[in-house]
């Protein structure tokens, strides 16, 4: 087996230097009766390289993808440009084979590259603290409540109709084996009107959590928020789905949040059915100690030279166990190193035009939709919802366009449940050309 | 800010070793950016009315100036493909080239979640192979691949164990028993899902003390929660009394899968009375650990669990494959996405290139390795538990104590002779813990150099030659880092 260095005369010499005669020998703590014979796993046969390689080729087959197709889906997950060179460098054996940096001294290149993650992901929300990195946004959402929770010692969460369905119905289901209320605010179809959210808050609420952009994409104001948790003592929670928005329009930190979370997947990691991606998770510098996850320090060595370390583990969990701010320990560490490249390779003007492209493309179909399709109203980004006069209408819309090798969006009760059939999210990012988009109106000009 | 103003002076490579400024500190305006794709049409008035008032002032190099800034700062990272990894519990094992291959593949990487599931049939049906090997192997036939990695299984599965004692009217069972040589992920994941925990004393032998357990057995038992082997490297003997015991007393058993690489294809969890299970698969089935992540942590579990498992299940109805949604009995979503999808594709095509011929074989060269450091160091070190040990052996710094070293200084002192440390002071039941995992993937070349290693810094210790000990490690280019420091003035981010 060709991972395996042993030839059978080490395995031999091995045993009998260790004093036993057989293999099984070895094993012969476990009870024979748990013993399965050899080879008996329901398991296919052994594949050579060349095998494998065919294997997952006519798997990938099966699969359309972004090569040959043209993607207008969001909702959490969104088809940006990755540059050669971030996956070159996570794919460097010395990032993509290393453990957590536990022994800083020979795992300088992780940390330096976590502190300058940890930077710029800070400036990019407008936030002061980032750590090192959660599992995905839904689950950051859920751990940025508990956060809050912790920090007002009160233990009502208000939630946003608004925010992106799998990352209410996560953070409810982590919060429902706890005591305390979670509220779910309706605030209508496709609104940003927080007067609902706001009218929600009370003395014992530790925080509201709401999604900016937003799941159907607009973009608004949050200074009213800010003042009614001001009024009542509680978190400011933002959530967030594609970073890549903030090289464009004001940033959570700006907004006031004090606790900003989401996906970082569009920093140059691969749309991947879903993962692996890249949860954020950013603070005020205040509630740093009540942070979740590894964070990544600045300090000097015993010579007084610049260096980096894990830092703060009296907060997780192999030091404080049950009383830990989260039971996280395997974060997307890889996943931090390639944002970070990404970010380095694109700068502020490379990031600007990211999200200038993916809101121009969204400007330029919306404004030009047949009179039968009608788009959410308000400031969007780069996501928006379409609706149609019936599902069978965009159902057909759907069916045309994937015969003209197009996506053209998630039906949106797919994700949000409640929603009626005929709407459509759509998403465009720097990936949509001007022809794509005119090919989804032709597309939509025939299909009435 | 706190650092060597000198350390930048210049910017070479000397003698293999060099110094490489952060990114915010190479002082020259950020050159054209990338050239990019899509759309340069107009911002809307309403939109604009939302533009970022201050820049982000992410720095922004060059293309060649970025890949030197990061393979430089590669090369101060040890990794599994530069050396020995022996960290206990970590299993570092080779990471298959071929694996970073397929993953990449554009039909497995440029896809996404929500496109429509007839044009995903191919990935969909890999990860349902997968979740069918793992339950073989497991003997759990019932899988969820949602779990990111093995705290959030635990989390995952502690949510189905109290959904199934709720079903039984069973409210109040929300005790935990977790033994002291546990991960610390274990009491914290029961925390998380609203259970507290109780601590087993182990045996004198490591082991779990079955009149430990009795006496902590009763009516508010929802679980005991065990690692087996366990973090000491030894086989719990008496499973299938631990486990008749908890179920006779009302409670379910829950497996931390972390030391799986025991086992595999050797013996089955499922088939000893562990009713739930998580399993790393960036330790057993090889999927690269990243500096931290991604992992992966499906867990697996019995009939009378199965009803529970979260959504979306990966299901297969006639010839189709489907991401299921609903289902009335689940403790519900637990991730926003369909999971670590490319983690799992590497752990598939891990356990295609063994097979179920070879599968064994991972166990076994895996403890094979390990008795052998057992044998070679034991008469050198301290062995606190006597006995034959599964893939990781555990020592301590009792004799290397008696001449002022401690285990940190040992740990140091491998980096000095070209290894990465083993676990340190874990698990916390002995005195200076120092736990060895070799993996099956070490020849026995490497696994000799490394015995040379620790038996140099006992003759060391025993000639009372220590100096080099404290001050360990000299070699690499940064030495001990002050951690206290770090931690009093927390300085996380780099100003502007």
């Amino acid at each position: 087996m060709r991972f395996l260095p042993h030839t059978d005369t080490d395995r031999t010499a091995m045993l009998e230097k260790i004093g036993v005669s057989a293999m099984s020998d070895l094993f012969a703590d476990i009870s024979p009766e748990f013993h399965i014979e050899q080879g008996s796993l329901n398991i296919a046969d052994a594949l050579s390289e060349a095998g494998i390689v065919r294997k997952f080729a006519q798997a990938a087959e099966k699969n359309r993808n972004a090569t040959n197709t043209r993607y207008f889906l969001g909702g959490g997950t969104y088809h940006h440009f990755v540059p050669a060179v971030v996956d070159y460098i996570v794919s460097r054996g010395e990032f993509l084979t290393a453990y957590t940096p536990y022994q800083p001294e020979i795992a300088q290149g992780t940390l330096q590259a976590l502190f300058e993650f940890q930077t710029m992901i800070a400036r990019l929300t407008g936030m002061d603290v980032s750590n090192a990195s959660m599992y995905e946004a839904a689950t950051a959402t859920a751990e940025a409540a508990l956060m809050a929770r912790r920090i007002t010692r009160k233990n009502r969460v208000v939630m946003a109709g608004s925010v992106n369905p799998r990352y209410r119905s996560v953070t409810s289901n982590y919060l429902s084996r706890l005591e305390g209320e979670y509220v779910e605010v309706d605030i209508g179809q496709f609104g940003t009107d927080l007067d609902s959210v706001i009218a929600s808050i009370d003395d014992k609420t530790a925080c509201v959590i709401v999604q900016y952009p937003d799941f159907y994409g607009s973009v608004y104001d949050l200074a009213p928020l800010r003042a009614a948790c001001d009024a009542h003592k509680c978190l400011m929670v933002v959530a967030f789905s594609d970073i890549s928005a903030f090289a464009l329009i004001e940033s959570p930190g700006a907004m006031g949040a004090d606790i900003a979370v989401g996906s970082g997947q569009s920093l140059g990691i691969p749309m991947g059915f879903g993962g692996p991606h890249l949860g954020l998770f950013t603070c005020k510098q205040k509630y740093l100690r009540q942070m979740p996850g590894r964070v990544c320090g600045l300090t000097n060595d015993a010579d007084g030279k610049r260096g980096f370390v894990l830092t703060l583990s009296t907060r997780e969990q192999h030091i404080r166990r049950e009383k830990a701010t989260s039971n996280i320990c395997s974060n997307q560490g890889l996943m931090c190193t390639a944002a970070a490249t990404y970010m380095a390779l694109m700068g502020d003007a490379g990031l600007a035009t990211v999200a200038r492209h993916s809101a121009a493309a969204l400007q330029s179909l919306v404004s030009r939709l047949p009179s039968h399709i009608s788009a959410a109203t308000g400031p969007h980004y780069n996501e928006t919802v379409l609706s149609f006069a019936d599902s069978e209408t965009r159902n057909r819309f759907l069916a045309a366009a994937r015969d003209k090798d197009m996506f053209a969006g998630i039906p949106l009760e797919q994700i949000d449940t409640n929603a009626e059939a005929r709407h459509l999210l759509v998403a465009t990012t720097e990936m949509v050309e001007a022809d794509d988009i005119n090919d989804y109106l032709a597309i939509l000009e025939v299909v009435k | 800010m706190s650092h060597n103003d000198t350390t930048f002076k210049y910017s070479g490579t000397v003698g293999m070793q060099h110094e490489e400024p952060l990114l915010f500190e190479h002082a020259h305006e950020a050159p054209e950016s990338i050239s990019l794709p899509g759309v340069d049409g107009v911002i809307s008035a309403e939109l604009s009315a939302f533009s970022r008032k201050q820049a982000a002032n992410i720095p922004g190099l060059s293309e060649p100036e970025t890949v030197r800034h990061f393979v430089r700062m590669s090369q101060w990272n040890h990794g599994i493909e530069t050396g020995f990894y022996p960290l206990g519990s970590c299993t570092m094992k080779y990471n298959p080239r071929v694996n970073e291959q397929v993953v990449r593949l554009p039909g497995l990487a440029h896809i996404h979640p929500d496109q429509p599931e007839e044009t995903a049939q191919g990935v969909l049906e890999l990860m349902y192979e997968l979740q069918g090997w793992l339950g073989d192997i497991s003997g759990l036939p019932h899988v969820t691949l949602q779990p990111a990695a093995g705290a959030h299984g635990e989390l995952v599965g502690l949510m189905m164990i109290r959904a199934a004692l709720d079903a039984r009217g069973q409210q109040h069972r929300r005790k935990v028993l977790v033994p002291d040589s546990a991960h610390g992920t274990n009491p914290a994941s029961a925390a998380l899902c609203g259970m507290h925990t109780v601590e087993l004393k182990s045996g004198a032998d490591g082991r779990i003390d079955l009149d430990e357990l009795k006496a902590h057995l009763d009516d508010d038992t929802a679980a005991l929660m065990m690692t087996n082997p366990n973090t000491a490297g030894a086989f719990e003997s008496d499973i299938k009394e631990i486990c008749q015991l908890v179920h006779d007393a009302g409670g379910l058993v829950y497996g931390d899968g972390a030391n799986l690489n025991a086992l595999v294809g050797i013996a089955r969890p499922g088939d000893m009375g562990i009713d739930c299970l998580h399993i790393n698969v960036h330790k057993t089935f090889s999927t690269p650990h990243g500096g931290g992540g991604p992992g992966g942590g499906p867990v697996v579990v019995n009939d009378l669990l199965a009803p529970y498992l979260p959504v979306p299940r990966i299901e297969k109805h006639g010839d189709r494959f489907t991401l299921a949604y609903n289902c009335d009995t689940s403790v519900g979503p637990v991730l926003g996405t369909p999971g670590q999808i490319g983690v799992y594709v590497r752990a598939n095509a891990y356990i295609s290139a063994f097979g179920r011929q070879h599968l064994h074989k991972i166990a076994e060269d895996a403890v094979l390795n390990a008795n052998y450091i057992l044998h070679r160091l034991k008469d050198r070190y301290h062995v606190p538990f006597e006995g034959l040990c599964k893939h990781e052996c555990l020592l301590t710094d009792e004799i290397q104590n008696k001449h002022g070293v401690k285990t940190l200084d040992i740990a140091k002192r491998l980096i000095d002779l070209g290894f990465h440390p083993m676990t340190v002071y874990f698990p916390l039941i002995v005195h200076g813990a120092m736990l060895i995992e070799p993996t099956e993937t070490e020849s026995r070349e490497t696994l000799d150099a490394f015995c040379d290693a620790m038996l140099e810094i006992a003759d060391a210790c025993e000639a009372g030659d220590t100096e080099a000990l404290h001050e360990a490690p000299l070699k690499p280019f940064r030495r001990r880092l002050d951690e206290t420091q770090a931690a009093r003035k927390p300085v996380l981010v780099w100003p502007e």
